[in-house]
């Protein structure tokens, strides 16, 4: 019997994968504030995976360089649906001051399909997990979908 | 045939050893049956994760080996590791002396002590 079936909620709380693409690391040092003791997102059962086959959420950060973009589409392609993606921070939101810059393929929309746009160079912790949040909610309405579908069991 | 064999060093029983394997095998396996299921098989769901990157051929060509974790022990005991190799000869003279010359200095700590 899989209790899971009977609740209203995802079947388990989020797992995150991060993917710098192309950032100057200040966001990423944000989310990493995220799992310190001071806003603590394991209490939530959220966690940072290494690897897109356990995660449910792809947070992306950076602009998305001509190096990234396969990259990029690679992991989001690995991750196991449903799945939602978060772009965190100005960069992977809309360029920012890299926007039509040479080098970049991105904003991270232009690559791959975003659901969470948390701004902010960099965005507070708290701003990130209000964002992961709002992720949690599109994420039962994909799985909402993928049921109805007969795809997800 | 399958009696117990005291070796004096341990326990040897192949039974307890079979049913051992059984239950670790269960448990390995449901494990695994927990595990998700919802990838899709044939995509690149199926494939290596290797930080995005391609799966290389010859993972050599991205990735840095793990032997060179170990290059500041291996620099701090350089002066060691130099007598050490150059004492691995290849030459059976050379093992058969050093067996003698310490078979010999046993002998005599033994027989002075």
């Amino acid at each position: 019997m899989r209790l899971e079936k009977y609740l209203e909620i995802l079947p388990k709380s989020l797992w995150v994968m991060t993917c710098n693409s192309g950032s100057c690391n200040g966001c990423d040092i944000e989310i990493v504030a995220t799992i310190s003791p001071r806003y603590d997102i394991e209490r939530f059962g959220m966690k940072l995976v290494g690897t897109p086959r356990h995660a449910d959420v792809l947070v992306v950060t950076g602009p998305v360089t001509k190096y990234m973009k396969d990259r990029l589409l690679r992991i989001y392609h690995q991750i196991p649906d449903p799945k939602v993606v978060v772009v965190v921070g100005n960069c992977g939101a809309s360029g920012d001051v890299f926007y039509k810059s040479y080098n970049l393929e991105g904003p991270v929309d232009n690559i791959i399909p975003v659901d969470v746009y948390v701004h902010g160079c960099p965005p507070r912790p708290e701003a990130i997990i209000e964002g992961v949040a709002k992720a949690v909610l599109k994420l039962e309405a994909k799985r909402e979908e993928l049921l109805k579908a007969g795809v997800e069991k | 045939m399958w009696n117990k064999v005291f070796t004096g060093f341990g326990y040897w029983d192949v039974i307890s050893w079979l049913i051992f394997f059984f239950i670790a095998s269960f448990f390995a396996l449901w494990l695994r049956s927990i595990g998700r299921r919802d990838y899709k098989e044939g995509t690149e769901q199926d494939e290596i994760y290797w930080s995005g990157n391609p799966v290389p051929e010859d993972g050599a060509e991205i990735s840095v080996p793990a032997s060179s974790s170990y290059w500041g022990f291996r620099k701090a005991l350089e002066p060691y590791y130099k007598v050490l190799v150059a004492m691995h000869s290849g030459h059976i003279r050379d093992y058969v002396g050093y067996y003698v010359v310490t078979a010999a200095l046993i002998a005599a700590l033994i027989l002075v002590v």
